[in-house]
């Protein structure tokens, strides 16, 4: 489903060049749940974006579902964003002067859904996140895990194949963290591809594998997020050629 | 999708009226001053050419600058009031007189003519008779009082059957005139007292001729026709001399009127334009403050599948939105201003929207919206969903 091929990300400043992303492969199938972690700066964020289509890379190919998106306008990704991926964002995203009701109806809108159809797909969205009551009720009338349980409904309610959630627990406490992970859990169980980002080694523990970067570069992929510090390891990748580690990669 | 962007463009604007209405302030106030000028000068034109033309735009005013020894009669103006397309022809002269009532001596302005003067002029009576062509014939010392003439001299309208001296010469008042309230008659403010024609001839002492008369078309589109049939006439009578009279053409005045005081209404209107146009700058202003604010929000719509046109769409709707709204509340402010207008001035000037500065008003509001509005809709579009993302 998702297939990274040497991807790299590079950002100048000056003449500085920061390498964001430093020829990263790494595959995902369907169905999976994986983590991705790292110290901070080391390029989480930035591979979620490309692998969201919300940034393209300067170098490599990503194929999303086989097909490559190099050659995508800006109108055709916006189109596969709200098609096949729901994000969910460390600091929850919803827009303030909007209800619920439509935050999370916000990305029918644009894919042209019918008011009535709406709501029917909002109601069974909010139902699953257990915030139907909350319909008409603005962002900042409710709790911070109550945000994020309407950021999930709102990457849910297009049904696409994929969620890409940033840091989803980042801003909430343990106890509220640990429900959105169920939540997270029950969706993978219902087959949803979940890529999650985070910092916190716990949850990634929850998830199917762990992918580890440093600096830009894949340090490690493996099961319930358990990666050797040093040394090349044989990556579960979920087959393929292409994917493995660059161990020569701590040149910085 | 369109509906969408109302909607949208809508709750932005429903989320934040203060600033909404500090932004469309300029607009307003363009569109007020836009539709409340033209308007003031559009109503005040009309009215005063609709007064022309109860005047007749069917009249004609001649007058007889030098007569070649060839002094112009009564006669001669039957003559020319053969043409079909002159129904009626006045003759006038004009003279001072002092009326006296007991020891008080009144000024008039004295009009010698004849029965058809009145027609012309669309004078009505408020009582007795006016003027007959047998008092002309007969050279009959009767007057007829127009009605500020009236109460000057007699304290009272009802003056019909008393006897004035004028000049040291007796006359019957056989008639007063109604009260004349158009615009013309306040400007030319004098106390007006008509005699037969013939009479004023004698009183003037002199045979000198008509040196000038009003003659009505039978027709208002004759009057052009009427027009070149009193030239001819005059012409073959002063031996083709085109200087020894000259006609007045009440429609061509009233044609030169308007477009006089159109050319004020586009002057107006385009000053008021350009405080339009310093409103629509407010709005990019404001805009740009928007989308600026909101670029977090814009990455958020991006991120869930807003592609450019749908961001651009929603900004410039907003701005057109805040246009259109400020236009229709300056159009309906400039309507109260109007009405207290018209409660301060005079019932023979009334002021009126004019219907096509509205429509000004809304077009140029549209377009002020959508020029304003797409630097800052499209700044939003073009906006990279990561960078608008990443803003705090
Ligand atoms: N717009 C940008 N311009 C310049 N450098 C950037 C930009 N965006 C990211 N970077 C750099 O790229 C590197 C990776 O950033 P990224 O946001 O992916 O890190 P992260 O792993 O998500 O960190 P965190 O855990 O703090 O969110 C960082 O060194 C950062 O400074
Ligand atoms: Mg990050």
């Amino acid at each position: 489903m998702i297939e990274l091929n040497d991807i790299s990300k590079i950002y100048r400043i000056g003449d500085e060049e920061i390498r964001a992303l430093d020829s990263v492969s790494m595959r995902v199938k369907e169905g999976e749940f994986v983590s991705i972690t790292g110290s901070s700066g080391s390029g989480k964020s930035t591979m979620m974006h490309i692998i969201g289509c919300l940034d393209t890379a300067d170098e490599g190919v990503y194929l999303l579902d086989g097909q490559s998106i190099e050659h995508y306008s800006e109108n055709e990704l916006a189109m596969i964003r709200n098609q096949k991926i729901g994000f969910i964002f460390q600091s929850f995203n919803l827009i303030a002067r909007l209800t619920l009701e439509e935050n999370v109806g916000l990305p029918l809108v644009y894919r042209g859904v019918s008011a009535s159809l709406r709501r029917e797909r909002v109601g069974a969205a909010m139902e699953q996140v257990g915030l139907a009551n909350r319909m008409k009720h603005t962002p900042n009338s409710i709790s911070g895990g109550q945000q994020q349980r309407a950021a999930i409904a709102r990457a849910l309610v297009t049904e696409p194949a994929m969620i890409l959630a940033d840091e989803p627990t980042g801003n909430l406490d343990s106890k509220t963290g640990e429900s959105i992970m169920k939540l997270f859990r029950n969706l993978n169980a219902a087959g949803k591809t979940i890529v999650l980002i985070t910092h916190d080694d716990h949850i990634a523990q929850q998830t199917g594998r762990t992918i580890r970067l440093m600096d830009g570069r894949i340090e490690s992929m493996g099961r319930t997020g358990v990666a050797a510090v040093n040394g090349p390891i044989a990556a579960d990748t979920g087959g393929g050629g292409t994917d493995g580690v660059n161990n020569d990669s701590a040149v910085f | 999708m369109i509906v969408q962007s109302f909607k949208m463009a809508w709750k932005s604007i429903a989320a934040n009226k203060i600033r909404a209405f500090l932004t469309m302030l300029g607009i307003i106030i363009g569109v007020m001053s836009l539709v409340v000028l033209v308007s003031l000068v559009t109503s005040a034109t009309s009215s005063v050419t609709s007064q022309i033309e109860s005047m007749g735009s069917d009249m004609l005013t001649v007058s007889v600058r030098d007569d070649k020894g060839l002094p112009l009669r009564l006669a001669d103006l039957s003559d020319i009031a053969q043409d079909e397309s002159i129904s009626m022809i006045a003759p006038t002269t004009q003279t001072m007189g002092s009326v006296k009532s007991g020891s008080e001596t009144t000024e008039v302005s004295v009009e010698g003519t004849n029965a058809s003067y009145f027609q012309i002029q669309g004078d009505e009576l408020a009582s007795g008779r006016l003027l007959k062509s047998a008092d002309l014939e007969n050279t009959s010392y009767v007057a007829v009082l127009s009605n500020e003439a009236a109460v000057e001299i007699y304290g009272t309208a009802d003056a019909t059957g008393q006897t004035m001296v004028m000049n040291g010469s007796k006359f019957l008042v056989v008639g007063v005139l109604a009260e004349d309230d158009s615009l013309m008659a306040s400007i030319g403010n004098m106390y007006s007292i008509y005699i037969p024609y013939t009479v004023a001839e004698r009183l003037a002492d002199s045979s000198s001729g008509i040196s000038s008369f009003y003659a009505a078309a039978s027709d208002p589109e004759y009057t052009d026709r009427a027009e070149a049939a009193i030239e001819a006439a005059l012409l073959s009578r002063f031996k083709n001399d085109e200087d020894s009279f000259y006609i007045l053409n009440q429609s061509v005045l009233a044609e030169t009127m308007s477009s006089v005081t159109n050319t004020f209404a586009l002057l107006l209107g385009g000053i008021a334009a350009i405080s339009l146009l310093v409103g629509g700058i407010g709005i990019m202003n404001i805009m740009l403050v928007s989308v600026t604010e909101r670029t977090r929000e814009i990455g958020i719509r991006k991120a869930i599948g807003a592609n450019k046109r749908v961001i651009l769409l929603q900004f410039l709707v907003e701005a057109l939105m805040i246009c259109l709204i400020g236009c229709a509340l300056g159009i309906a402010l400039s309507g109260g201003i109007l009405l207290i207008v018209n409660i301060f001035t005079s019932d023979t000037l009334t002021f009126t929207f004019s219907g096509s500065v509205i429509l000004v008003a809304v077009l140029f509001s549209t377009f002020i919206g959508v020029v304003f509005g797409l630097y800052p809709a499209r700044k939003a579009a073009n906006m990279h969903p990561i960078d608008a993302l990443r803003y705090e």
